[in-house]
């Protein structure tokens, strides 16, 4: 895994110097493209560490989007202080939501995670509380502003979404180098032992979901920012199934897996564009074809992330 | 009364369906504990598979019984064909894989088969022609019910005591039976599990096509993604029931079938979803495995 | 508080109206290296799995310390001192050896939940003290040059060490072995007796199921005899080793050891 964090850094490098070498439609590509990696690793913390098999994950996503829309559209929230309550609203939401659920067997919970998602859209769809637009969403979304200064233009909506990026990879080296990090890969890989170890299995599962939510609410909010406008089905079970779908072709639990599997799945359909219909079924084929070829994804994690004190003997 | 009536008829009419399609989602996981994200997809191409073969085969407008029976057949026969393709191009090769590669791998077959759908039909809605069963109406105190339902809520009874026998009875039935416990063990106690997946594949996708055309007869316009839809909905009747449980299944589909048609009904078909997922979660917390799924300790 | 550090208290345990453990009672003593014998299906390692909370027993009373325990959770139990390896091993098989061990430091370490996202200085330190001794252990157990390769790829033998050391790293107070020696040849099961007794002189209780009859012997001090869940036997191994039921229980089973 330290080679993986030589990778990462390479890659921040790359993305960095990015917008210098692109038009302005690659660098909205390349923006969202840093957002769903956000999301990807926020599932990954759920998925491919506590292995909690969550398909509803677009909807904590969809939670921090919408509450940085209604915040600062009906309410007048500067954007920055509504990057709070999108961290918080999903968090809570993840605890209260998985709470009850959190001891479901593998596909029982992922059918429950599925039907939250679909109840969160049909709430917003309706328009409950008058307060998400039903299917058309919000628009006007303000700009950031910073001492008032705007931060407006692509390059800086990049950058902003660069640096949530960057945040989310020391999360989640800082995450894999803790006894919170450990204790969730104990629990996927058999929850009995763990629990024989003394691991309590439903709090680290509500902590994997309540982190994982959290930073995927981050991302909402900067997708929000991204597109000033939010509408359903950026966050329906489609997507939930995307994200879900990353993590297990990129490899889960596994840096540069997770960064791969958000580009094939996301960007290179971007750039397959003129396929138009036919591109999901060549994508589909290539789900299979990945996962017969590559069981545990086109980069599998690698263990033994240990202090190297410890590998005098080694080899 | 009469509503309650009229729902009662409705929802055993949708309740049929969804045991249909459940059973072939149920029978599958009970033996692979695979979810088949795809059977969703074959019960909607057995809809427009179906709508060729009477169009173009037969010719719209002959519906003897002969020509019905036909279109039945030809096309649950084609549906467990691509059924048996997809699990040995998509499913076999991972059986000893992770999990949820084999996950994966159905939903990337979900896509292929709704893409192709839509690729071979176009991404329209079609019109399933009306004249395959005979538009008879009846009326019982003032509670409508057509040939058609009747039709399904019958033909899927039949399907179902078929099954039940075929299940607890035959020799196959056994061994599908006992390769759902211990696929390690039936292998030892000879039985070929390669043959027995290839039964359950052969059957629920049959039973999926059956409940396609009647989808395809009964609400007149199919489209390339509805097998999504109707593919959730079952599902969700599966794990209500208890997943891998045939009985389960049936009971849980039945069970969704006319809970959906009640909340319709009564209160609004715009929440529909909403409560069949409130009623999932509420079961599913008091009973983890489903109704009638069994809770076993894990040998340790 | 009594002298027992474990009391089984007329404990049943059922599996669908099948008796897996049948009012069973034995203490196990602070410093002991206890035995537990019985043929196939006799219910020892069931009787693990209640102490350890895997499962509840329908009836009776496990006390651990002077104070009832059954019920439980696992984890709970695990905090309380009580620690296990397992018949069937379970290793977190992907995982490096270090990082097994390194789960039996998880009730030990004091990091707290923020530090799953922020490293502090003091939780540096607590990560630091952790894998020291994760490295004190696989000293001990000779597995240092294994430090970063997948615990599911090294030999049977290897493997029931590493369990041993990972329930060792949380600084049980009682150590529960569930057929340590299954697997390992002579040599490999010399050593492990050896190993046993020397984690007993730091102070460790020890409590195990052997099939090994030469092991359980020479090494146990006490010894309990299980048959059909019940207790059949006990006593010093000189004593239960010569006596006719359990010598009836064993041939009866056509136990070949
Ligand atoms: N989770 C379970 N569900 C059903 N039956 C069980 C379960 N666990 C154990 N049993 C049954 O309880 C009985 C005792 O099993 P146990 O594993 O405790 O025996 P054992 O004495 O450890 O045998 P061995 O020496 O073979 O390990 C057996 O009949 C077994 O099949
Ligand atoms: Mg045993």
């Amino acid at each position: 895994m330290r080679q993986s964090y030589k990778i990462a850094i390479v890659f921040l490098i790359v993305m960095g110097f990015f917008p210098l070498f692109s038009n302005s439609s690659w660098l909205a590509v390349g923006t969202t493209f840093l957002i769903y990696s956000v999301v990807a690793f926020s599932q990954d913390i759920i998925l491919g560490r506590a292995g909690a098999f969550q398909m509803g994950h677009a909807l904590f996503f969809g939670l921090g989007a919408y509450a940085t829309a209604i915040l600062n559209v009906h309410f007048g929230v500067p954007i920055i202080y509504t990057f709070i309550p999108a961290i918080l609203i999903p968090l809570i939401m993840a605890i209260v939501l998985a709470g009850p659920i959190i001891h479901l067997k593998g596909d029982y919970l992922l059918v429950a995670t599925i039907g939250f998602n679909i109840i969160f859209i049909q709430v917003i769809q309706n328009d409950v509380f008058g307060l998400t637009g039903g299917p058309n969403g919000i628009f006007g979304i303000d700009v950031v502003r910073i001492f008032g200064v705007e931060f407006m233009s692509q390059t800086a909506i990049y950058y902003m979404s660069f640096i949530l990026l960057t945040l989310t990879l020391l999360i989640m080296r800082n995450l894999d180098a803790s006894k919170y990090g450990r204790a969730m890969f104990y629990i996927n890989k058999d929850d009995i032992a763990a629990q024989s170890m003394g691991i309590n299995v439903r709090y680290y599962k509500l902590y994997a979901f309540a982190l994982g939510s959290a930073i995927a609410g981050a991302a909402g909010s900067m997708f929000a920012i991204q597109y000033s406008a939010v509408s359903p089905e950026a966050f329906n079970v489609v997507q939930s199934i995307m994200f879900f779908t990353i993590v297990l072709v990129g490899g889960s639990a596994s840096l540069p897996g997770v960064l791969i599997g958000t580009f094939v799945m996301f960007v290179l359909p971007e750039i397959f564009r003129e396929f138009a219909t036919a591109r999901y079924l060549v994508f589909g084929l290539a789900m299979i074809l990945t996962m017969i070829l590559r069981p545990r994804g086109i980069w599998p994690v690698k263990f033994g992330n240990i202090p190297n004190y410890l590998k005098k003997d080694t080899k | 009364m009469d509503i309650f009536l009229q729902q009662l008829i409705n929802g055993l009419t949708v309740g049929s369906l969804y045991a249909l399609v459940a059973l072939g989602y149920t029978m599958v996981y009970g033996v692979m504990k695979l979810i088949n994200f795809a059977h969703g997809d074959l019960v909607a191409l057995s809809a427009f598979a179906g709508l060729t073969i009477y169009v173009e085969i037969f010719g719209e407008g002959k519906n003897s019984l002969f020509v019905v029976l036909s279109v039945f057949v030809i096309t649950a026969l084609i549906i467990a064909f691509v059924g048996v393709l997809l699990e040995r191009l998509a499913y076999r090769p991972l059986r000893t894989a992770p999990r949820l590669s084999a996950v994966v791998s159905a939903l990337g077959a979900s896509l292929v088969i709704q893409n192709s759908i839509m690729l071979i039909w176009g991404p329209n809605m079609k019109i399933f022609p009306s004249n395959l069963f005979p538009s008879t109406i009846w009326t019982l105190h003032g509670v409508v019910f057509t040939f058609t339902q009747v039709m399904i809520m019958g033909i899927s009874a039949l399907l179902m005591v078929g099954l039940y026998i075929f299940i607890n009875k035959t020799k196959m039935g056994t061994a599908i039976r006992a390769t759902a416990i211990d696929q390690d063990a039936a292998k030892l106690m000879g039985i070929n599990v390669n043959r027995v997946i290839m039964t359950i594949f052969i059957i629920g996708s049959a039973l999926g096509a059956v409940a396609g055309l009647f989808i395809g007869i009964n609400y007149r316009g199919i489209t390339f993604d509805m097998g999504w839809m109707y593919g959730l909905n079952a599902f969700v009747a599966a794990i209500m029931g208890g997943i891998g449980n045939i009985p389960g299944a049936m009971l849980g589909g039945i069970l969704l079938g006319l809970f959906n048609a009640m909340i319709s009904g009564y209160i609004s078909s715009e929440w529909a979803e909403t409560f069949t997922f409130v009623l999932l979660v509420v079961i599913l917390i008091f009973r983890p495995t489903g109704i009638l799924g069994e809770t076993i300790a894990e040998k340790v | 508080m009594s002298d027992y550090l474990l009391e089984i208290k007329d404990v049943s345990k059922f599996f669908h109206g099948l008796v897996a453990i049948d009012d069973l009672s034995m203490k196990v003593k602070k410093g002991q290296i206890y035995g537990i014998i019985g043929p196939n299906g006799a219910g020892k390692t069931t009787l693990f799995n209640c102490i350890t909370g895997l499962y509840t027993p329908e009836k009776g009373e496990i006390i651990w310390e002077g104070k009832k325990i059954n019920g439980i959770a696992p984890y709970k139990i695990a905090e309380l001192g009580i620690l296990r390896t397992f018949q069937t091993i379970r290793l977190f098989s992907e995982m490096s050896v270090a990082e097994n061990i390194m789960s039996g430091r998880h009730i030990k370490s004091n990091q707290k939940w923020y530090n799953g996202i922020i490293h502090t200085p003091s939780m540096k330190k607590d990560e630091k003290k952790n894998w020291l001794k994760v490295g004190e252990l696989m000293d001990f157990f000779e597995l240092s040059k294994y430090a970063t390769t997948p615990a599911g790829d090294l030999s049977y033998g290897l493997q029931r060490r590493i369990e041993m050391a990972r329930a060792l790293a949380a600084e049980p107070k009682l150590l529960i072995l569930d057929e340590p020696a299954a697997g390992l040849n002579e040599n490999e099961t010399i050593k492990l007796a050896q190993t046993i007794r020397k984690v007993r002189d730091q102070g460790v209780t020890i409590l195990m199921i052997e099939h090994d009859m030469d092991m359980v012997m020479s090494l146990c001090e006490y010894i309990t005899v299980i048959n059909f869940g019940a207790k059949i036997s006990e006593g010093e191994p000189s004593f239960v080793q010569d006596d006719p039921v359990v010598i009836e229980a064993y041939i009866g089973s056509d136990e070949d050891e």
